[in-house]
């Protein structure tokens, strides 16, 4: 399976990785494109719109650093665990944890049950927001992509 | 070749099953159940407020058995187990299935306490099994007056439902607030409020004694201790629920308030596990699931210790308003307590010799997930106080370089 790899140590905050998330699923659909097409996305995205969601989050650590907070695709993820849905899934032949929003009755275990806090909600409270590894697009993740330092990469595991 | 036998199809049973094939792709897996079809019991109210047809309230696969080659025998309870000849009997004891190794994952059946006429009415119903939905469905058809008992978070699914279809619920709760388990007086009101808005009426702090009934038994009228009489055409029992265990105790397997189990969710009769709410180790979800997987494991042969759940823990949504509230909010001799109150949030933590014991929050409750772990682990805060309700993994902040995961560094 892959994983996103971090080197904290690279990270320099400037959230690109972040903007791309939010540009890749804007709208709280999927956009395809190329990383050009996503960075012309970007000129245009509402920050101020509450929908307007990343699934990564940058926080200082407090020593003039910065801890990106990636959702693992863990081994043993603890949101599908707790998922009463059957919404959250672990894809065995992928690794990645799949959601699918349909069935999702936002009972918000999975926001309880994530040891790193990755899983948040949605302003309608009817869905919850994780990585989905930008499945729609063919490159990869989005935010591998737009970051300048190479502190996140997809690696095998 | 071995014989896996799962009695009931719940979160329990149905991880169980699942497990078991993914270790075991060769062997005979059959599971029994009570119910008709595979459900999740945390998206009854979903059927029952109309949201969801039954498939829709299902939490695997529609060819989960098939897919897995799993003999599911539906509607039949097990009502007897020859732990020495290793056989269940179901079907009024007419049918058997024999096993190697058995699971018991029965879950908990609702309770309804000893008021005159409650235990015997016909319109008296739990809000437990799909089936205890389709009743309620059925009567609300014929009356829309709803008498709840109880207003923890079964209380309230049911009462979601049917307010957003135009019933007129009364809850009766014993306790001076609502979900009084898992709120403080502060976020109790907020729910209140809401349900409030939706058409609900509350009486707290008091509960029902008596009833007067009709010519078929049926409850007309619930009389409250204060000799209050609330006009009903049916009640809902939410007043908590036992773990169900008549089956352990008529087949001679230990059990007292629940079913005994051992570090690998085995009982008393050898090759006889047990899992789920039935084990009264944690009455939630993602508990049941776990011990579904550990179970399962240890009757395939792969050693699992099962480690104790720690059972505060819980999240709702209703009608929008969410909150997460972990950890005993109760418990605050000897402690600090720290709230945070803007218009559209309420944090509460609840510290104890530098280490949290409970975390209350109601509003956007992202990221919360560390709260738990936090508190599950008594895991040291004390120089992180003054940022209590904004902390983030990054303060805990690890990586396993081997394959990229996070670690908890403390
Ligand atoms: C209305 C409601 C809302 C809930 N909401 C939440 C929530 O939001 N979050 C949360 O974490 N938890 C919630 N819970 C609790 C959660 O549903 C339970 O913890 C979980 O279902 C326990 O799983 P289980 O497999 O142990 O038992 P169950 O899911 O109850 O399954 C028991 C199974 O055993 C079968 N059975 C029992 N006896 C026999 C017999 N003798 N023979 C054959 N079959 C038998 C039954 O038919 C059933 O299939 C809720 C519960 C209810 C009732």
């Amino acid at each position: 399976m892959k994983r996103i790899f971090i080197d904290p140590a690279k990270c320099d905050g400037c959230k690109s990785c972040t903007l791309a998330c939010m540009a890749s699923h804007q709208d709280m659909t999927p956009r395809r494109g190329t990383l050009e097409e996503l960075r012309q996305v970007l000129y245009t995205l509402d920050l101020t719109d509450p929908t307007v969601q990343s699934r990564n989050r940058i926080v200082s650590d407090g020593k003039g650093g910065y801890s990106p907070l990636f959702c693992r695709h863990c081994d043993v993820p603890d949101c599908a665990g707790a998922c009463m849905s059957g919404a959250l899934q672990k894809n065995l032949e992928t690794g990645l944890v799949e959601y699918s929003a349909d069935k999702c009755a936002a009972c918000y275990m999975c926001v309880m049950s994530c040891r790193y806090g990755v899983p948040a909600v949605t302003p309608d409270r009817e869905r919850m927001i994780k990585c989905d590894f930008c499945q729609h697009l063919e490159e990869g993740p989005a935010c591998v992509r737009s970051c300048p330092k190479k502190a996140i990469e997809v690696r095998e595991v | 070749m071995e014989r896996f036998v799962i009695i009931g199809a719940g979160a329990a049973g149905i991880t169980a099953a699942q497990t078991l094939r993914d270790f075991r792709p060769e062997d005979v897996i059959t599971v029994i159940s009570t119910d008709e079809r595979v459900h999740s019991r945390c998206m009854l109210h979903k059927y029952l407020g109309h949201e969801r047809d039954i498939p829709g309230i299902n939490f695997v696969a529609p060819d989960f058995f098939e897919k897995n080659n799993i003999y599911h025998i539906p509607c039949q309870t097990v009502t007897k187990i020859d732990t020495q000849a290793k056989t269940v009997y179901y079907g009024g004891e007419g049918y058997s299935v024999p096993y190697d190794k058995l699971l018991l994952a029965t879950g908990s059946a609702y309770f309804v306490p000893p008021i005159p006429h409650f235990r015997e009415a016909p319109n008296v119903f739990g809000f437990r099994d799909l089936s205890d939905a389709l009743k309620i469905d059925d009567a609300f058809a014929r009356g829309k007056r709803v008498f709840i008992v109880g207003s923890g978070l079964v209380g309230l699914d049911a009462a979601s439902a049917l307010c957003r279809r135009g019933g007129a619920v009364t809850i009766a709760e014993m306790a001076p607030r609502v979900m009084p388990l898992q709120t403080d007086d502060y976020a109790a009101g907020v729910y209140q409020r809401v349900f409030e808005d939706h058409g609900c009426r509350f009486l707290l702090g008091i509960g029902a004694s008596d009833a007067a009934v009709d010519g078929e038994g049926n409850i007309t009228e619930v009389i409250l201790s204060d000799g209050q009489r609330v006009p009903c055409d049916f009640i809902i029992m939410a007043a908590g629920v036992r773990p169900r265990i008549q089956l352990a105790l008529d087949s001679g397997i230990k059990a007292e308030r629940a079913i005994e189990v051992d570090d690998h969710l085995r009982t008393s009769a050898p090759g006889v596990y047990a899992a789920g709410d039935c084990t009264g180790l944690s009455g939630v979800w993602p508990d049941a699931m776990a011990q579904g997987k550990a179970a399962a494991e240890n009757m395939a042969g792969v050693d699992t210790v099962y480690e104790k759940p720690y059972p505060f823990k819980n999240t709702s949504n209703f009608f929008g308003v969410t909150m997460l509230s972990v950890g005993r909010l109760d418990l605050t001799e000897g402690a600090e307590v720290l709230v945070h109150r803007t218009a559209r949030e309420y944090k509460k933590a609840v510290i104890k010799d530098g280490r949290l014991t409970g975390y209350l929050s109601l509003g956007d409750i992202s990221n919360h997930g560390l709260y738990l772990h936090l508190i599950k682990n008594g895991i040291d805060i004390s120089g992180k106080k003054d940022r209590i309700f904004r902390l983030t993994f990054g303060d805990f902040y690890g990586i396993n370089e081997k394959n990229g995961e996070y670690v908890y560094t403390v």
